[in-house]
């Protein structure tokens, strides 16, 4: 029995969000915004027929903007965060193993599921994830990963696919290929593209009947699989548990520079906190903590300054407090007056897992008179913030946040706070 | 007989073997088993006591050392709870507590919240600022209260089905009935499942 595969993905993801409780801006052009509302990251079909590209800055377009009446939304991650873990539920009920690949795609194995009619099979996923969550989605279909993005690709470009298509059958798979360009293949980035293009390989048919040797040798091993995937021999797996992040990175711009140590610290107390939670959910202890800050590189007007510091915990910790504390000895030793700060971040490393309730740290070094009973104040300092979120932080991260990013169109989070559920007349 | 020379080859090279003190602790060291339950807090003093002696274990750049080792080592008590009770003869009838969710939410992945504004429903029981429990699954047949987009806007109404059409009727004798045809702009967007209103 062949395997079948099927990627299952959000069309425009973030932008069909915001029009599940806007069912307003449904067929109008809707695009989402970066932090800091600087670029675009989200573009309805709309907006890309306008020629906006992903990543484009919001002052280049301004008189686009106008002109069609494009409505802007910050980013709204909470909102897009829930709606995504309806969708991967929903998904869960086809399919007997599935890995989630991002917020919005995942690849479910569908081998024996559905041998009478794929087709069938991926239009009532379509049909399903529409009706409960509002959000659209296509479905690829095919033997191995590389041949299901590729599905999934012709499916959103043609529209008499309507959405779902299956490349399990060579021959229709052949003439797929030999109208893509090489370029769409995933794993295949613009320079390999161009690399393969004056190699005369043009076409994703090009790149499938290539040696896969002369490929391995004249580029590298994951291209060299690509091929082969790309011939239905499959080397990709499906991953259904994720590891452990086995570092956890927190960091942002900010949204007007910061030139005082006390705003910074408030922002690097707030990056370790939210770092901090994240590894609580992973029931992880961190053993390493690295800070950076830096001034805005790419501005050449201005005086630069970048540092990096680390410092491993002579005992692992997932205490909010040690790793604040810690971060902030560090911040002191690196900081420099006379600097427009842009950004700064934290990043957790050597990372495992903590230890089981019984057992208990025979010493704690942790940090000067902290006690050890921080995993159980944790625990209740979790569950306040899951049930009312950000109720609680540590003092450190501060009351007023100067640093925190511009989100001035963001919508409401209709699916995870009472004060804001969208109103019925 | 003869008398064979001592065999020089072979043997311990003198002087050979790692030196008394060469260890990463800079003394000797000993073997002892330690039960494992420790080990991770052991490993972890022993690490730092290595990267006192300036024996790094791990390549970092720039590695800060805490300025303050500690002083003194407080050795925390191991404090459990010990149940020392008699079962007791309601163990077996033991249920989960009442839960609101199993009661009112039965997909929830396809369970929305949203709030009441204006009076159109009132006769059926839902008011301004009420919350409805929306199941998007649901199918909408007559007589369901849905939640439809009527021209982009949602609003909450009775689908009927009356004399071959489709309505969309308020329980509200100022509101008119809505007719369903071709060209209305209409879409359903759930059906309301209870009202939560607070008195």
């Amino acid at each position: 029995m062949q395997p079948l595969i099927a990627l299952v993905d959000c069309d425009s993801f973030y932008v069909s969000c915001e029009r599940v409780f806007r069912p307003d801006l449904i067929g109008k052009p809707v695009a989402v915004l970066s932090n800091n509302d600087g670029i675009f990251v989200a573009r309805s079909q709309e907006v890309k027929d306008l020629g906006i590209k992903m990543g484009t800055p919001v002052f280049q377009v301004q008189h686009l903007i106008k002109q069609h009446n494009i409505q802007l939304f910050s980013s709204n991650y909470t909102l897009y965060a829930e709606l995504s873990a309806r969708v991967m539920t929903l998904l869960e009920e086809f399919a007997p193993s599935i890995e989630i690949y991002s917020i919005d795609e995942a690849f479910l194995d569908l081998t024996g599921v559905c041998q009478n009619d794929p087709i069938a099979y991926g239009q009532r996923i379509r049909r399903t994830v529409l009706r409960a969550t509002g959000i659209p989605v296509c479905v690829g279909m095919g033997p191995t990963k590389t041949i299901t993005k590729l599905a999934n690709f012709a499916a959103k470009k043609w529209k008499q696919t309507q959405g779902v298509l299956d490349l399990s059958d060579p021959v229709r798979r052949e003439k797929l290929m030999r109208i893509v360009s090489v370029g769409e293949v995933w794993g295949i980035g613009s320079r390999t593209a161009t690399k393969l293009n004056q190699l005369g390989i043009k076409t994703v048919w090009d790149l499938s009947k290539q040696p896969v040797e002369r490929i391995r040798d004249q580029f590298n091993v994951v291209v060299a699989r690509t091929v082969l995937e790309l011939n239905g021999i499959a080397c990709l797996e499906l991953e259904e548990i994720t590891p452990d992040k086995q570092q956890i990175v927190c960091s942002r711009s900010f949204s007007r520079r910061l030139t005082d140590f006390h705003e910074l610290s408030q922002a690097m107390a707030e990056f370790c906190s939210r770092a901090a939670e994240k590894l609580r959910q992973q029931n992880s202890v961190t053993g390493c903590i690295t800070i950076f800050i830096r001034t805005n590189l790419f501005n050449a007007n201005e005086s630069q300054y970048q540092r990096t510091a680390s410092m491993r915990l002579d005992a692992a910790t997932q205490d909010t407090r040690a790793i604040i504390a810690t971060a902030t000895r560090m911040l002191k030793k690196i900081f420099k007056t006379g600097y427009d700060y842009q950004k700064c971040g934290v990043q957790l490393s050597h990372i495992q897992p903590q230890l089981s309730p019984g057992q208990m740290d025979l010493f704690d070094f942790a940090d000067n008179s902290l006690t050890t009973e921080s995993r159980p104040l944790m625990k209740v300092f979790d569950q306040i913030n899951r049930r009312f979120p950000k109720a609680i932080s540590v003092a450190a991260t501060g009351f007023d946040k100067p640093w925190k990013a511009k989100a001035e169109l963001i919508s409401q989070r209709y699916t995870t706070n009472w004060r804001e559920l969208v109103f019925v007349k | 007989m003869s008398e064979t020379t001592p065999n020089q080859r072979g043997g311990q090279r003198p002087g050979a073997g790692r030196k008394k003190g060469t260890s990463a602790y800079r003394e000797a060291t000993q073997a002892i088993r330690v039960p494992e339950s420790i080990l991770p807090s052991l490993k972890a003093i022993l690490d730092a006591r290595k990267r006192r002696f300036g024996q790094q274990t791990d390549n970092s750049a720039a590695i800060y050392f805490p300025a303050k080792t500690p002083v003194s080592i407080a050795l925390p008590l191991f404090t459990g709870k010990v149940s020392a009770g008699f079962p007791s003869p309601a163990d077996d009838y033991v249920e989960k507590t009442l839960d609101l969710n199993d009661l009112l939410i039965q997909r929830p992945a396809a369970t929305f919240f949203v709030r009441v504004q204006g009076e159109s429903m009132l006769g059926a029981g839902i008011h301004p600022n009420d919350i409805l429990i929306v199941d998007r699954l649901i199918e909408p047949v007559s007589g369901k209260i849905v939640i439809c987009a009527l021209d982009g806007e949602l609003t909450v109404k009775r689908l009927k089905r009356e004399n071959e059409h489709w309505k969309l009727k308020a329980e509200n004798s100022a509101y008119t009935d809505i007719v369903i045809h071709e060209e209305l702009d209409m879409v359903i967007w759930g059906v309301v499942t209870n009202v939560i209103h607070a008195v």
